[in-house]
């Protein structure tokens, strides 16, 4: 390669040099920090949007306060904060973010109490979830807009590439939050009742029994087999405490089999409301009702089986499709299906429709 | 595309009568939850069997 040629030099010209070299060197220079910015407009964009959320579920809360509102009080328990339990010695973990968790719940569940004495239990379910929903979305708006500035004070743009990355992500968390507000303040349920939903119709017509906190069970039988339904008490909107429950019934019934029925997420190209069938504790959350669960069926050698439906984040906390909910019937046929291929006649099978029952009786 | 296009959701409550097997589509009303019962034309029970989100273009 002719080099001058390359580089503008074979006229002999300082100028044409210029012209290739200064480019280069402002890039090399500067490159970084042009991206940055470039960024930056993207991300600042989307905090906007994310503190548009934060400010608007906030505000809807309190329009769905009504006179009782307190900003004072809201703010308050908006900015309450959990310390996780240290991982440095993770044996025993399970139970301490269990009481970790629920101290809050309690906590919270009691101070509204006391604030809004007027409010029955169906209306507190609704604003403890309107405040969580709150929470989320304010804590969301928080987060990403630290590491946001930490790397424009810092002028740091690696810093800001696992944010831009994760960024999408967030945002459709954060747009599916936003939009489940209303679901959640007019008791509408919601995606993720689809397995309540299934469960409650097939406890319809039996006794209802408290199994644990915000959680029912009934007694029926199917098929020569005897079922044991549980999910969280409806309509308000609560997961209920299904690992409570389970261990509850475990200790009295001798079991063979335990069907969890539950909303899960979809992959990116499948198809919403398509329902699966496989193995294992199909429940999220932040994996101690699982732990408990798993804990009991393996200490009892009990077999579990999931049957989850596929949806979207958004459809998961929304309210329910039509997709989804004319799924209803075809999951119970194949909750009836799994009994009969897994379980003898006389046998006992426990079936959870876990999920948030909000606007789902039993 | 540079402009989404509006939607609009609307919330069905569906209803089905036990006896006579009618079904009826309304638009959710605060109170509506599945399971719950209603009175039906025929003098029976109604019970909420649905409650879905259908969204449209917006006209």
């Amino acid at each position: 390669m002719d080099w001058d040629e390359f580089f503008g030099l074979d006229d002999g010209s300082p100028f044409m040099m210029l012209i290739w070299i200064l480019p280069i060197a402002f890039f090399v220079l500067y490159g970084q920090r042009i991206q940055l910015y470039i960024s930056s407009s993207d991300i600042k964009k989307s905090i906007a949007k994310l503190s548009k959320y934060a400010d608007g579920s906030r505000d809807e809360l309190l329009q769905y306060l009504g006179a009782r509102k307190e900003p004072g009080r809201i703010d308050a328990f908006l900015d309450y904060f959990t310390i996780m339990p240290t991982d440095l010695d993770p044996a025993g973990i399970v139970p301490k973010i269990r009481h970790t968790v629920r101290s809050r719940e309690d906590h919270t569940r009691r101070q509204l109490k006391s604030t809004y004495a007027d409010l029955d239990e169906y209306e507190l379910a609704k604003v403890q979830t309107l405040l969580e929903i709150a929470t989320s979305l304010r804590l969301l708006y928080r987060v990403v807009n630290h590491l946001y500035l930490t790397a424009k004070k810092q002028k740091n743009y690696p810093l800001i590439v696992p944010l831009q990355m994760m960024l999408p992500f967030i945002m459709e968390e954060a747009e599916s939050l936003s939009g489940a507000m209303s679901a959640f303040k007019l008791g509408q349920p919601v995606g993720d009742s689809i397995g309540p939903m299934v469960v409650g119709r097939m406890m319809l017509e039996t006794e209802k029994r408290p199994a644990a906190f915000q959680t029912v069970y009934s007694e029926t039988e199917y098929d020569g087999r005897t079922m044991y339904l549980v999910k969280a008490q409806g309509p308000a909107p609560s997961v209920g405490r299904l690992g409570d429950a389970v261990e509850m019934i475990l200790s009295k019934n001798e079991i063979d089999a335990i069907i969890m029925v539950d909303a899960a997420l979809k992959f990116e190209g499948e198809d919403s409301a398509a329902v699966s069938r496989g193995f294992g504790a199909a429940i999220g959350g932040i994996g101690t009702e699982k732990f408990q669960i798993e804990q009991a069926a393996s200490e009892r050698n009990i077999p579990v089986f999931a049957i989850i439906i596929k949806e979207s984040v958004k459809e998961a906390v929304t309210v329910m499709t039509q997709d989804i909910a004319d799924r209803a019937d075809d999951i119970g046929t194949q909750v009836h299906d799994t009994i009969k291929q897994n379980t003898e006649p006389g046998q006992s099978v426990m079936v959870l429709g876990v999920g948030n029952t909000v606007g789902v009786q039993q | 595309m540079i402009f989404k296009k509006k939607t609009v959701t609307i919330v069905y409550t569906v209803r089905r009568c036990g006896s006579c097997g009618k079904e009826s589509r309304s638009e959710f009303v605060a109170g509506d939850c599945l399971f719950a019962g209603s009175d039906c034309p025929c003098g029976k029970k109604a019970m909420v069997e649905k409650i879905f989100c259908n969204t449209m273009p917006a006209s």
